[in-house]
Parts: C-alpha cells; structure tokens; sequence
C-alpha cells in the first residue's frame, strides 16, 4: 500500500484548508486604524490606471501615517481587484463591506465596475468615491456616489467647440468601442454638429484591433478638415497617429489624453508632433501637484496619466480630512455631508468641491500641443498646454 | 514519447495518488471540497458567504448545462457564454426601467417588463438561436467544431458590443430589476440566493432526467462513437442539436439571473475569456458528472474569491497573484487528475 493513505491525505488537507479559520481569531480593538477600502483594476482592461491608482494612494497613506495619522489613529487601505467588470466590483464590494466591514470605498477606476457596485452602494449607504471613472451615467449613480475625475460630456462639449474654434467644419471620427471612446465621441460630435459643424466620416474598431488603415483611407477619402481619435489603449491612439502620416494624411489630429499617454507618444513619434488635445492636466504652477508627481517618480520610477494619478492622491487627502471631521470610519452619512460641503485645494487643481450629484466642479479641461520629438521630456510628458479649452 | 509525456506519467505514477482507487480519490476531493466551502464561509460570514453562494449558482447553471454538451455528448464547445449573454441582454433590454433621457450617452427603449414576463423570452431567444447557429454547427465535429464555437463567442461579443440601438453598446444597460411575485420584490440577498438555488436544482433536475434517460445514453453513444450510433439508425444530428439547444436555454436562465442579481450589465461581462473558464469549470469538475460540475463551480469560485485573502503580497500585485495561482492551481490538477475532480472520462 502507498505510504499516503486517503485517510491521511484527508487530515492533511482538512487541516490545511481550515488553518485561515485559526488565521482570522484574536485581534486587539484599542488604537484601530481608520480603515478605507479600495477597488481598482489591478488586472484587466483598466490595469494601467489601476495600478496607478493604487500606488498613488498609498503614497497618500504612507505620507499622512508619516505624519501622525488622523489624530493619531492611522490609515489602513484594504485594496481589492475590480478587473473593470461589474461582476467583480460587486464581489469586490461585498468583501469589503461584508468581510471587512468598511463604509468608505475609493475607487473604482472603470466606469462599468463602477456602474455594477454603485447601486449596492447607494441600497446600503456606503460611499464609493472615484478618481478616474468617466462615464457620464455615474453622474446620475445615486446619493453616496461621489468623483474628482471629470464627467465625459463634458470633455466632448469642450472637444467640440474646440474643432469649430479652430475652424474646423468638416469632421472625420474614429473612436474603440467602449464606454469612455464612444462617450467622448458622442459628445464631441454632438457639440460639433451643434455648433454648425459635418461629420463626414465614423468609424470604430474593437480593443484588441492592431491595423487601422483601412477605416483611415477610408474616412480620408470624405476630405475632412480635421480628424477626431478617442481610444482607450494607448497602443491604438498612438498607432492610429502613426498610421494616418503614414498614409498622407497632413491635416490636423485631435484626441482626448490616450493618444498622448507616455506610450502612445512613444509609437506615434513624430507623427504626433502638432495633435492637439483636450485633458485633464495637472498645471505646472501648482506645486502640491508637481510635488506628488516627483515624489511619485522617485517611489515607483516612472510617471503616467499624471492627472489621474493625482486626482487618486487627492481621493486620500479628502477622505482623511473628512474622517478628521466625523471621527469614525462607519459613518458614511457623516462622511458624505462632508464631501458635500467640502472646498479642496490639491494635487488636481485649487478650490474644487462636489456638486449634488457627486460630480466635480471648479476644474477644467484644458487643450495642449504635442511637441516635437527633440523638445520632448519627462517634466513636460511631451506636450505644452496651450490654455484653458474654450467655452461655448 | 515525449520527454514531457513521460515525465508526466513517471508523475502520476510515483506521486501521492499512486495506489489510491479512484473512488477513494474522489471522496477525498468531494470531502476536501466542501470542507473548504464550509470552512471559508465560516471565516468570512454570512455577508460574503450569500455573495459567493449566489456567484456559485450562476456559475453552476452554466457549468452543469455545458457539460450536457462537452461532458455527455462529447462536443467541446467554448461558445457557451454566447447563450448566456443573450439571456442577460434580452432581461436586460425588456426590463429595465432606467431613464437616459437625461443623459447625454445613447439611448434605448425601456418597455419595463416585469422579470418574469422577459425572463422566458430571455430562455427562448436563446434556444433560437441555439437553434440556428446549431443547424450549421452540427456539419462540424471534433477540433473544427471548438473553432467554430469560438467563433460564435467572438461574434456574440460583438454583437452587444456593436447593436447599440438595443444594448447600448460599452455604456451597458443599468437598472435591471429583481424578480417579484406580486408585490414581493425579491431585493434582499438571502431572497434572491434563495431563488437563485431554486432555478439551479431545476437546471440540476432537468440535467439528470435527461442524462438518466433513453435520450441521455444515445448522447453518451455519440460520444463514443457517432459513426456506430448512426448505423442503428439514431439521427445523430437531432439529438445534437436538441441538447444543444436546451443547453443554450439554461445557459439564458443563467444570464437572466445574472443580469437581475448585478442589475448593469455591459459586453465585458460576455468576453472569450469568461467562456475559456466555464469551459475549464466544467473539465475541472469532471466531464460526463452533474455533480462534478457542481463541484468544479464550487472550487472555481472558492479558489477565485479565495485568492482574495492571499496575505504578504503588497496590494497591487494581489490580482495579479490571483490569476497567476489560479492558473497554477488549474494547471497542477490537470497534470495529476486530467479527468477533473469526479470526472470519468477525459478529453
């Protein structure tokens, strides 16, 4: 006979699989950290900003425990992988609120994981609290639902009066078939036929889609004054870039931040030298935000989606100055007053506040200028912002 | 022989299993299984447990009406989540009430419908289509018919992804509302576990009527053999496409309740790679077993949510981890139990 006889093997495993339960006893109340939950992509579709995300608050959290905590109880983060689908945000939540008991969740960093466990969130009064979902939906998500990212409407609103601003009236779009292109294009389209403007010319393609010369010959072939790109993977907005001076194409290029992600400019090259773009963008005068920025180089060793990144800093920022306000990390109803009342000033932007929908307000897109290759670096990621984008 | 080959049975022969029968192995995998469900919800309580319980029973809907087809009847299909999805737009479309006029992204249609008015719509849609695509599928067998049951995933995907005057496209579709009897709204947790629980032992019941019947074991021939069960005069293609079909209307049942439980909805729910893992669900329990696809469900949910509490890593590497000992773990039992946990046959 073996010398690993079923029963042993069954002992063994019996004991193995119950040794978390030995795991989860004991534990001391006294001096609690204040406990935060966090969703992000750490895996998936919406990995780049996750990890960003995840790193910059806990930079957020290793400065303010640094510091002393909040009234000398400190912070604890307890980060969980949203993987950008709404399935697992909602077994994300539950964990969190469930497991770990938490009520203040920050995150997530995709708009339809966001979607998925909004509603939960606003049935058991926990605040979800993002740095990075965009989609315009979030804005009707509930009472507890709250951003520092900005709405995409609104980006298309400002993309749009920027194409007629510059004289623009014949318009080519290509755009990824998700959430965030397709609403950035919607908008800006929409804005831009108000305004008076022709679209001559759409075309999508799928996320993992590699080629887009064809779909560009052909919305070349309308003659378009100007060409329209919102994509969600840096690999396509820099490569469509690339693509369209490869075939000729020698008018203007206009985009959202993807196209000029440290990436995409990387692929495009100097194709991209000239794009225009409406961003969010961390303004190089304010000095808490270019000090997150260099503090977050130093830690990690690189910089990318440098607004987003501070606006996840912020998210901490804001949520320890409203635990110092309520002085308990279970009271989501105090916490969600708080955000309503609140006036920051941070790594984003001064003087921003919520409105009573959760959404941002006193920050602006702003449109910048892809630099030439040789006047690109690390300070400028590239591009010069040319001012704030322009009004209706 | 490969050197991997051999390496591979000089594993199974000198390794723990060796001398073990196979009865005894597959208590001890049932035992280890479900010891480790009752031990993990004990650890994370009620709150997670009715979360886990009721992924637990969407994925076993699936699991066990995936296995009709690969497991019994011997068709590798990886375009399940085809059905699935289908079944979660159509409760999707029909019965939600969210308003988008206020919104500046696409709009669509909301009739409203009541959950159990769009939930056999749902079913049927979805037997539909089995029913059409099934017709061209069955000309195929063996390597052939994965590659076109893969197709059917990729299209499907595109599908909710590009027909945005119905499913919105990538914004999805929110406010997918619970069942009610009545004025009962089934909105609690436990209500809707409970409900969940119930369609999954009809789906169960159903699956083992089947499989016990004259139906069944002329499926179970076809797997074995086509050719010989065609020369007693069975019309092989009829039994094919209809357990087919009633597979891809329990894989509806299973979207609809997906749809409700997370009330949004949008096509990266409905991606490849979500079939990818039924598929292993179903291999990893055991192919030609109700209940091991059960038990494939239960394990695959406990070592996916599980990974959840992997302690030492720092935050951002934690997903990461996960898919890396997930896929690990998938890889391991493979290597020592290709027939899957309380599987008899293999691929």
């Amino acid at each position: 006979m073996s010398v690993y006889s079923w029963k042993t093997l069954l002992t063994v495993g019996i004991a193995l699989l119950l040794f978390p339960l030995a795991l989860a006893c004991g534990g001391d109340d006294e001096d609690e950290p204040f406990r935060i939950g966090v969703m992000e992509s750490a895996t998936g579709p919406g990995e780049t900003y996750g990890t960003v995300a995840i790193q910059a608050k806990e930079m957020a959290v290793e400065e303010i425990n640094a510091a002393g905590g909040i009234n000398g109880r400190m912070i604890e983060l307890i980060v969980e992988d949203s993987k950008c689908s709404a399935q697992d945000a909602i077994t994300a939540y539950n964990k969190l609120t469930d497991v770990d008991g938490v009520k203040i969740i920050l995150g997530t960093s995709c708009s339809g994981a966001m979607l998925g466990a909004a509603p939960l969130a606003e049935r058991d009064g926990v605040i979800l609290f993002s740095g990075l979902a965009t989609n315009p939906d979030i804005a009707e998500a509930g009472d507890y639902i709250f951003r520092t990212s900005l709405n995409d409407a609104q980006l298309g609103v400002d993309t749009g009066n920027l194409l007629w601003a510059d004289g623009v009236r014949t318009l080519a779009t290509i755009s990824e078939s998700t959430d965030y292109a397709e609403g950035v294009r919607r908008t800006t389209v929409e804005q831009f036929e108000q305004r008076g403007g022709e679209v001559v010319g759409e075309e999508r393609y799928a996320s993992d889609a590699t080629d887009f010369r064809t779909s560009l010959t052909k919305l070349f072939s309308e003659n378009p004054d100007a060409l329209h790109i919102a994509s969600q993977s840096e690999f396509a907005g820099g490569t469509i870039v690339k693509q369209a001076r490869e075939l000729g194409y020698e008018g203007p290029i206009y985009s959202e931040i993807v196209p000029i992600g440290t990436t995409a400019l990387e692929i495009a090259g100097d194709a991209a030298t000239g794009l225009k773009a409406v961003i969010t963008d961390i303004d190089p005068a304010n000095e808490k935000g270019q000090e997150v920025l260099s503090n977050f180089r130093e830690r990690y060793g690189y910089i990318t989606l440098p607004w987003y990144l501070g606006s996840a800093y912020d998210d901490v920022y804001i949520a320890a100055e409203c635990l110092k306000e309520t002085g308990d990390d279970q009271d989501a109803d105090g916490f969600r007053d708080c955000l309503y009342e609140i006036t920051w000033s941070g790594a984003i932007g001064d003087d921003y506040s919520f409105d009573e929908r959760g959404e941002v307000v006193g920050l602006t897109n702003v449109v910048v200028e892809v630099l030439p290759v040789s006047e690109r670096n690390e300070d400028n990621n590239g591009y010069r912002v040319l001012g704030p984008a322009p009004g209706s | 022989m490969s050197l991997i080959t051999q390496a591979m049975r000089g594993l199974r022969a000198s390794g723990p299993l060796r001398g073990i029968p196979r009865a005894n192995v597959e208590r001890i995998a049932t035992i280890l299984v479900l010891v480790w469900a009752v031990g993990f919800m004990l650890w994370q309580g009620a709150g997670f447990t009715i979360t886990l319980t009721t992924v637990f029973a969407i994925w076993a809907i699936l699991a066990v009406s995936l296995n009709l087809v690969v497991g019994f009847t011997g068709l590798l299909s990886v375009g399940h989540i085809g059905f699935f999805g289908i079944g979660a737009y159509t409760m999707a479309i029909l019965a939600s009430d969210a308003s988008y006029d206020q919104l500046r992204t696409e709009s669509i249609p909301t009739p409203d419908w009541p959950f159990f008015a769009a939930l056999p719509i749902g079913i049927a849609i979805a037997g539909l289509v089995a029913l059409g695509v099934g017709v061209v599928f069955n000309r195929f067998r063996d390597d052939i018919f994965v590659l076109v049951s893969f197709g059917f995933a990729i299209i499907s995907f595109s599908f909710f992804l590009n027909l945005r005057e119905l499913t919105r496209g990538a914004f999805g579709i929110h406010e997918i509302p619970r069942p009610a009897f009545g004025g009962w709204v089934l909105d609690g947790e436990v209500e809707f576990l409970a409900f969940a629980l119930v369609c999954l032992a009809l789906v169960v019941l159903i699956c083992w009527l089947i499989v016990t019947s004259s139906f069944g074991r002329v499926l179970t021939a076809i797997r074995e053999d086509e050719e010989a069960i065609a020369v007693f005069g069975y019309r092989v293609t009829h039994f094919k496409l209809a357990v087919w079909v009633l597979s891809a209307m329990m894989a509806g049942l299973a979207g609809a309740l997906f749809a409700s439980w997370t009330s949004f909805i949008d096509p990266n729910s409905f991606i490849l790679l979500e079939s990818m893992l039924l598929t292993a669900i179903v291999i990893l329990g055991g192919l030609a077993t109700i209940w091991g696809s059960l038990l494939g469900a239960l394990a695959f949910v406990l070592l996916e949510e599980g990974m959840r509490f992997l302690p030492f890593l720092p935050p951002e590497f934690v997903g990461q981890a996960r898919q890396v000992v997930l896929g690990v773990l998938l890889v391991v039992l493979m290597l020592f139990r290709p027939q899957g946990l309380v599987g008899r046959y293999q691929l």
